[in-house]
């Protein structure tokens, strides 16, 4: 009798001991990680149909995203001047008018200390519809990163990838992306600094 | 009145007693004759304000199954009850969904925490969208003004009220993580709360206990307890709601993040992560190696708060 429940308890640790070590190999061994890089297929962002096109207005990027293609934000209309060949023509400006047509609420504040930029930096000198780059090319309003990738090299970088600035709505669907103007004003890129929305109560820990 | 809903209900169970039927049909409509019954029977003696019809939901509310083991006509149906509940209570029209996961998806986050500024434009999006308790001012989210070189959110300050961001402070929001080997599931006595198939762990408020176990098991402060009635100002409910998501919780349940499973199943963004104004917040489809999310796990700096836990959280802090 004794023997028995010797037996029977020898039994029980060991199996006690089998389960408890695959119950930690399990553990161990699958990482949600391993999961995810297993995953290789591209998942089909169609399958989903409420993802549907969006209600603004976007272009096509000229850049690719993961070898595919991707959709910004248009920047133009909700430019208020927009065309600026409307002013800007060969016309003679006469000085009352000035006041009206000069650009005097913008304050640039985009560069580091004193060394601001100026206006032309960006602009396209001699066609004002257009921004132009370093190398004098017109870049339209619309694909204002092509301009801005060309110092901020990094984020855009990460612009193009995903990790920095945002999707618009939906994580499905066609990747459309906001332009980098859409959260920094060009002529003030920095964020300010303000007060949160909102507040938070010590959790009852 | 008193004696017109009592012969009701008698002639109610007198046809229970006489059809044929399954056990379950049985107990239901026993239940609805009783509710009609103990309807007339308070009637009687004082003016009710609930409805008969109200009463007869609430009854049959009463004895539906967990989520989990209903067939999809019972999610209908309690789908059903519970807008028209709704209605019935407040008189405005709500749109529960139970819209089951998709196939290949694994939601996933990341979160900048170089780039959060500490505005809290996320935690009062959370607030509207999943209607949270005003009174108790209950979040989901807390964001963290952190020294720099901590990573510990307890040594931050998550009451900061003052102008952000602060210079040489960095931010850091903190929610559920929905962890792929989540502690607060196999701490619940009534399997009220697990992990959906596309990774987001939610809670059946109907079978929740209010045992707070969970709540003690979650090494992450990521879920919430309604001590009160919740109290939310009716043109603020928002009306499209799902199920295991941001539908009316009521007083003595837990609840928590759910990735905003009402916008997230329909392919949309959290609303935490659409309302962000820097872009710090990334969310997507983690089994899609063309996501944004595996973007960030590809090549940026990752960490996962106390992954020595072992908890494998869906959540990635990165770094510019």
């Amino acid at each position: 009798m004794k023997k028995l429940f010797f037996c029977s308890s020898l039994l029980f640790l060991v199996l006690g001991m089998v389960l408890t070590s695959r119950q930690t190999a399990m553990a161990s061994g699958s990482s949600v990680m391993d999961h995810i890089l297993a995953a290789d297929e591209p998942f089909d962002n169609r399958t989903i149909e409420s993802a549907h096109a969006l209600p603004v207005k976007t272009v096509q990027a000229k850049e690719s995203y993961q070898g595919g293609t991707f959709r910004v934000l248009a920047r133009k209309d909700s430019i208020t001047r927009f065309r600026c060949s409307v002013c800007h023509t060969d016309k003679v400006v006469q000085v009352r008018d000035g006041v009206l047509f000069t650009h005097g609420d913008i304050e640039i504040n985009h560069g580091r200390g004193n060394d601001k930029l100026a206006c032309i930096e960006c602009h396209d000198e001699d066609d004002r519809d257009f921004l132009s780059d370093a190398e004098g090319k017109k870049i339209d309003f619309d694909h204002s990163y092509q301009l801005c990738g060309q110092c901020h090299f990094r984020p855009k970088r990460d612009w193009l990838g995903g990790a920095h600035g945002k999707r618009v709505t939906y994580w499905a669907g066609e990747r459309v992306v906001q332009n980098c103007t859409n959260c920094h004003s060009p002529h003030a890129p920095a964020f300010a600094t303000k007060m949160p929305v909102t507040y938070s109560l010590p959790l009852d820990e | 009145m008193n004696s017109s809903t009592k012969e009701e209900g008698q002639m109610k169970t007198k046809e229970i007693l006489e059809t044929k039927s399954s056990r379950r049909a049985f107990m239901k409509k026993l239940s609805i004759a009783a509710a009609a019954g103990s309807a007339g029977l308070v009637t009687g003696g004082c003016v009710s304000l609930e409805s008969s019809e109200e009463m007869g939901l609430k009854w049959e509310e009463y004895f539906k199954k967990n989520y989990r083991l209903m067939t999809q006509e019972e999610k209908d149906e309690t789908v059903a009850r519970l807008e028209r509940l709704f209605k019935l209570q407040h008189n405005e029209n709500v749109q529960i969904s139970n819209q089951e996961p998709q196939e290949n998806v694994l939601f996933g986050y990341a979160f900048n925490i170089s780039r959060c500024k500490g505005y809290m434009d996320c935690v009062e999006a959370c607030v509207q969208e999943n209607n949270l308790d005003r009174k108790a001012k209950t979040q989901y989210i807390r964001i963290f003004e952190m020294e720099p070189g901590q990573l510990d959110p307890t040594s931050g300050d998550g009451k900061y009220h003052h102008e952000v961001p602060v210079e040489n402070k960095f931010y850091m929001g903190v929610q559920c993580y929905h962890c792929e080997n989540a502690p607060c599931t196999k701490a619940c006595p009534t399997k009220a709360t697990w992990r959906e198939p596309d990774g987001i762990i939610v809670v059946d408020y109907d079978w929740c206990i209010g045992c707070r176990y969970c709540l003690a098991a979650c090494p992450y402060w990521g879920r919430r307890f309604n001590w009160g009635e919740p109290e939310v100002a009716e043109e603020e409910i928002t009306k499209k709601q799902h199920y295991l998501g941001n539908r009316m919780r009521m007083k003595g349940v837990m609840e928590k993040c759910t990735f905003c499973i009402q916008r997230t199943r329909q392919g949309k963004l959290p609303a935490c992560a659409e309302a962000c104004p820097t872009g710090s917040r990334v969310f997507g489809n983690l089994l899609d190696p063309n996501s944004e999310i595996r973007y960030v796990l590809k090549h940026k700096k990752v960490f996962r708060f106390k992954e020595e836990l072992g908890t494998d959280p869906k959540f990635w802090y990165f770094i510019d």
